[in-house]
């Protein structure tokens, strides 16, 4: 039963006389309805009902005392729960759905005390060039004593950045990943007309090797032991630029058609000195060539970068004695390293696409 | 099997529930005049208490425990005591705090959450309310103790309710006052209520008032809602321990008209005809029904009464409603008499509301 | 000048300051007649009478809520709780109401009072009597929690207790009760509350403890120093309110700290000296802070109890790591 109890009458009067109940148990009850005249010392008043319901008792009949506080009408239902003998406990609406994380495992970056941190600070120096000689990777303070010395004796070491950086770091993981082999051989280009291109005869000797042997135009995925064998033939160009070694990307060379590909290749060129090339067109490569006979060398053993499996290496062209037909001849000759990734390619595999890569190379036109 | 030793618990009762005389009053209630203070005295107590709620309810004071019911108890603990004893309450004698010289702005500041509210001006000696159940026995009994020890003519009153009694506080308080023959008199309000609890299931004891013969302290028991009554009984376990005489335990019988607090509802646990029913024999209209039934008192000093005991009660309210907030620096102040250092810091950081941000080191 | 034991010292505070002071009273359980079972109170019935020297029902809750009485109306109660394991009684009364007193009354009333209790593991007692509870106290707001090592320092540390005007709680250690004596003058000088006291000087390492492990500790800066570690060893003596500065000023200078103390690990004092290198003298470390402490256990009984305390093999191993860390 909800207990209504005789509210204040004003003024610290304390009780009033019931003069005449105006409703009966089982009365439905509006809110403000008049419930009881009670008279104080001063007045009749009317005592309206506080909130709506439905009457379950009267407390006192006519011409009784009703107390200021005690109990007047009871109204059917049950009173409002504070849940609580002190203060206010706050209800909130909101339901809350929330999982503790997993917990993640430990990691450890630069290992270093706060106040060797601090040293680091203070003498400039950066924790990640320090190397650590206490146990466990520690970076003691004679540590970084000894790193400053250093950098006070030889000055600053230039920071990596751009595209030399992107090659320390791709170079770095293609070191780590792959087991490279290199085979090399030279191709007879007597027969060559005097104006042939090395560059356009590479990149046809290439197609047509990987025609003949699709297994060095491939992808390969180290961890999940996995080859791709590409359809479309993406040759990389080796570029050296003053920032450093790019590699653009001409698309497509299976379809093209080689009228196509000396003004393609002139333009890629032209747009990788000038830095015009989007990113998109330096990356995803099929295999690659690296002509670095433009500059010096014979053979090589350039590094693979994954997830390509070949590499073909020129270099310079020479006059060489050959034998010909019995016979010792001075032949102009086109040395050739092909380096492939023997995680993906057999070495028969690597031994065909070279010997394609030759006869195309060998034949006059 | 012979008896190794029998006790009895007397009951006081001077007014019965219809006001009537019980028997021949005690010397000092045949002076009916004597008897209006006392009056007077519970209708400014029922008028705090109600002022309380109602700033309660509007959110202008923090959780309140009414004293509705017991204001004869309060007045005849406030009427008993002299100035110079010391008084150990809980929570729901706030009407005695009023006749000790507590104000009832000191009380509005205590029950609004400012410690300022326990600085009593008047009853310096006295004790703050204490809020957990029965501890203040056991300071009663020191501070008793220490009375005794200066050779000093003044008394301890402590209060607890009977919820209280089954506390081991009470019970080790009591022991210890009998057994040093202290001079601390306990009133133990019986409003039959501990929270949800009623007496029956409290204890199995005919009376609460024998489990001071469980200490060799004399108990007896009052008609609570007779304020002649309890101040005769209490006036006179004052007066025992004053001389030296030792403690006493008086069980006053009344009844707890309100919820526990204005956060409790107990109309979820008891039931409402018994409420009513208990109303009959509230301590203020009995008095008054007597009083009038002698001619001391009518409707004009009732009426007079009333409305000087509104203003009052108004005039106080305000003045704890103008009381300027505590300054934060208050949370710190006075827990040691010279704050350490490394607490000196922490008030610095807090006062700057940096919040652990600044380090004063 | 006597050579006196700790507990003789704590004897000797307590008639000094009931001479000087009448309103000083003791009470506790066989305090008076029996002297204490520890014989603390030895004497003071006889030369100050049973009203001062109170023997009081068994009753723990009633000896400190008596002591808060009393010492609000004027007494200076010197409560004593027979053993610490009867200790966590109190807190109630100590947590809820001494050192509530003063601030809740706004300094009208106060409560100057002292609960003595004889603490700490090693005397192969029965269960229940071999608790540290330096830890719980500490936490508590407005009580001082103290703690000596010596009886020199038990003297003066008690004196100082005794006249403070707040609640102080202090915590004797058993184990060193009567394990040697020192020269104690009957001066009555009290030594200060709220400071550290350096007790070795040193340059490698910053030992910091209290109560009977400082005996411990200083033994093992001895054998540390033969070895060529020179060991600053610190006695907090006053845990609440705690003097971090001597600490602080001592872990700049040796850059290593480790801190000893025979409670359980968890939640334990030595925290909170470790919290406050990290916050304050992080940059002054060379290595970790290293905590020498009892496992989380209950206090096993007496066949394996000195399994249970740490002492100098273990103090020693931990200076050794912090010196090998870097």
């Amino acid at each position: 039963m909800k207990l209504f109890k005789l509210p204040d009458l004003g003024e610290g009067l304390q009780e009033a006389e019931i003069v005449k109940w105006h409703v009966a148990v089982g009365d439905e009850v509006a809110v403000d309805q008049p419930l009881v005249s009670v008279e104080t010392a001063k007045a009749i008043v009317d005592v309206p009902a506080p909130y709506a319901g439905k009457i379950a008792r009267l407390f006192g009949g006519e011409h009784a005392i009703a107390h200021v506080g005690a109990p007047l009408v009871g109204f059917e239902g049950a009173g409002e729960d504070t849940g609580t003998v002190v203060g206010k406990v706050e209800t909130g609406g909101k339901t809350m759905a929330d999982a503790p994380l997993a917990a993640s495992p430990l990691a450890h970056g630069i290992k270093a005390t706060p106040a060797v941190r601090a040293q680091a600070r203070k003498l400039d120096v950066d924790l990640a060039m320090v190397t650590p000689t206490g146990a466990d990777g520690l970076i003691t303070a004679a540590d970084v004593q000894r790193a400053a010395r250093i950098l006070a004796e030889l000055g600053p070491q230039e920071v990596l950045r751009g595209v030399r950086r992107a090659m320390a770091q791709s170079m770095t993981l293609a070191h780590a990943e792959v087991a490279s082999a290199t085979i090399m051989d030279d191709a007879d280009i007597d027969a060559w007309a005097p104006d042939e291109k090395v560059t356009l005869r590479l990149i046809r000797a290439i197609v047509a090797a990987c025609k003949a042997e699709p297994g060095l135009n491939a992808w390969f995925d180290g961890q999940a032991l996995g080859r791709r064998l590409l359809k479309q033939i993406d040759l990389g160009v080796a570029v050296d630029t003053p920032d450093g070694l790019l590699v653009p990307v001409l698309r497509g060379l299976e379809h093209r058609a080689p009228a196509e590909i000396e003004p393609a290749l002139t333009k890629l060129v032209e747009d990788t000195r000038a830095r015009r090339v989007p990113p998109e067109d330096l990356r995803a490569n099929t295999i690659t060539l690296s002509n670095f006979g433009t500059i010096a060398g014979r053979y090589a053993s350039p590094i693979i970068v994954p997830p390509t499996v070949a590499i073909v290496g020129a270099g310079r062209v020479r006059k060489e004695v050959v034998v010909a037909d019995d016979q010792p001849a001075v032949h102009r000759v086109l040395p050739l390293s092909l380096t492939f990734d023997h995680r993906a390619v057999t070495g028969g595999e690597a031994g065909r696409f070279l010997g394609a890569l030759i006869a195309d190379l060998q034949s006059p036109r | 099997m012979t008896v190794a030793a029998s006790f009895e618990i007397p009951y006081l009762q001077c007014l019965d529930a219809h006001g009537q005389p019980v028997g021949a009053l005690p010397a000092w209630a045949q002076d009916t005049a004597a008897l209006v203070p006392l009056y007077r005295w519970m209708q400014r107590m029922r008028a705090y208490d109600a002022k309380a709620i109602a700033l309660q309810r509007t959110g202008q004071l923090g959780t309140y425990a009414s004293l509705l019911g017991k204001e004869a108890v309060e007045a005849g603990i406030g009427a008993a005591m002299r100035p110079e004893d010391v008084f150990l309450c809980t929570y729901r004698e706030n009407g005695a705090q009023l006749m000790r010289g507590v104000s009832m702005r000191e009380l509005f500041l205590y029950w609004g959450g400012d410690e300022r509210g326990n600085r009593f001006e008047r009853p310096i000696h006295d004790f703050p309310i204490c809020v957990t159940i029965a501890s203040q026995c056991l300071h009663a009994a020191g501070v008793a103790y220490a009375l005794k020890f200066k050779r000093e003519p003044r008394v301890a009153v402590c209060t607890l309710g009977d919820g209280a009694s089954s506390k081991g506080d009470f019970y080790e308080a009591l022991n210890a006052a009998g057994a040093w023959q202290l001079p601390l008199v306990i009133v133990l309000t019986n409003n039959q209520w501990a929270i949800s609890v009623p007496r029956n299931a409290q204890s199995a004891t005919q009376t609460l008032a024998q489990k001071g013969i469980a200490g060799g302290v004399p108990g007896l028991q009052v008609d609570g809602n007779d304020v002649i009554a309890v101040r005769q009984a209490i006036g006179e376990a004052i007066e025992t321990a004053r001389a030296g005489s030792g403690p006493t335990l008086i069980e006053a019988m009344t009844y707890r008209l309100s919820d526990h607090t204005t956060a409790d509802d107990a109309s979820r646990y008891r039931p409402a005809e018994e409420l009513a029913e208990a109303w009959q024999r509230e301590p203020i209209a009995r008095l008054r029904g007597y009083l009038v039934a002698q001619g001391a008192w009518d409707k004009a000093q009732e009426d007079a009464l009333l409305k000087a005991v509104n203003e009052e009660v108004q005039a106080a309210a305000q003045a704890y409603l103008d009381t300027p907030p505590p300054p934060v620096s208050q949370m710190f102040d006075h827990h040691y008499a010279t704050l350490p250092a490394a607490l000196a810091a922490q008030r610095e950081e807090w006062l700057a509301g940096a919040d652990g941000t600044d380090h004063p080191r | 000048m006597a050579q006196i034991t700790l507990v003789e010292a704590v004897n000797l505070a307590l008639a000094r300051a009931m001479a000087d002071d009448e309103r000083v009273v003791v009470l506790g359980q066989d305090v008076g007649r029996n002297g204490g079972v520890f014989r603390a109170t030895l004497g003071l019935f006889d030369r100050f009478g049973g009203e001062r020297v109170i023997d009081t029902p068994l009753a723990e809750a009633l000896i400190a809520g008596m002591a808060i009485g009393m010492a609000a109306e004027g007494l200076k109660p010197v409560a004593e709780i027979q053993f610490s394991g009867f200790a966590y009684t109190v807190i109630d009364q100590i947590l809820n109401h001494a050192g509530r007193l003063r601030h809740r009354t706004q300094g009208r009333l106060s409560c100057p009072m002292v609960l003595r209790t004889p603490c700490g593991a090693g005397i192969h007692p029965p269960e229940h009597h071999s608790e540290s509870p330096e830890a719980m106290f500490a936490h508590i707001p407005g009580i001082r929690v103290v703690y000596p090592s010596s009886p020199r320092r038990a003297y003066g540390l008690l004196l100082a207790a005794i006249r403070d005007p707040d609640p102080v709680v202090f915590l004797e250690p058993t184990r060193l009760y009567r394990l040697f004596k020192e020269e104690v003058a009957d001066s009555g000088e009290a030594l200060p509350l709220d400071q550290c006291m350096t007790l070795r000087e040193g340059t490698d390492v910053t030992l910091v403890t209290w109560g009977a492990m400082v005996f411990d500790t200083l033994q093992a800066a001895d054998e540390l120093a033969e070895q060529g570690v020179m060991a600053e060893v610190i006695d907090c003596v006053t845990l609440k309110p705690l003097d971090l500065d001597t600490i602080l000023a001592s872990v700049a200078r040796t850059g290593r700290c480790v801190i000893v103390s025979e409670a359980p690990r968890t939640a334990g004092f030595a925290n909170e000296i470790a919290a406050g290198l990290a916050e304050h003298g992080l940059l002054t470390l060379l290595a970790p802070v290293m905590r020498v402490t009892a496992p989380d256990i209950v206090v096993p009984y007496a066949k394996l109890e000195h399994h249970y305390l740490p002492g100098q093999r273990q103090i020693v191993a931990a200076v050794r790591k912090t010196l090998e860390f870097a």
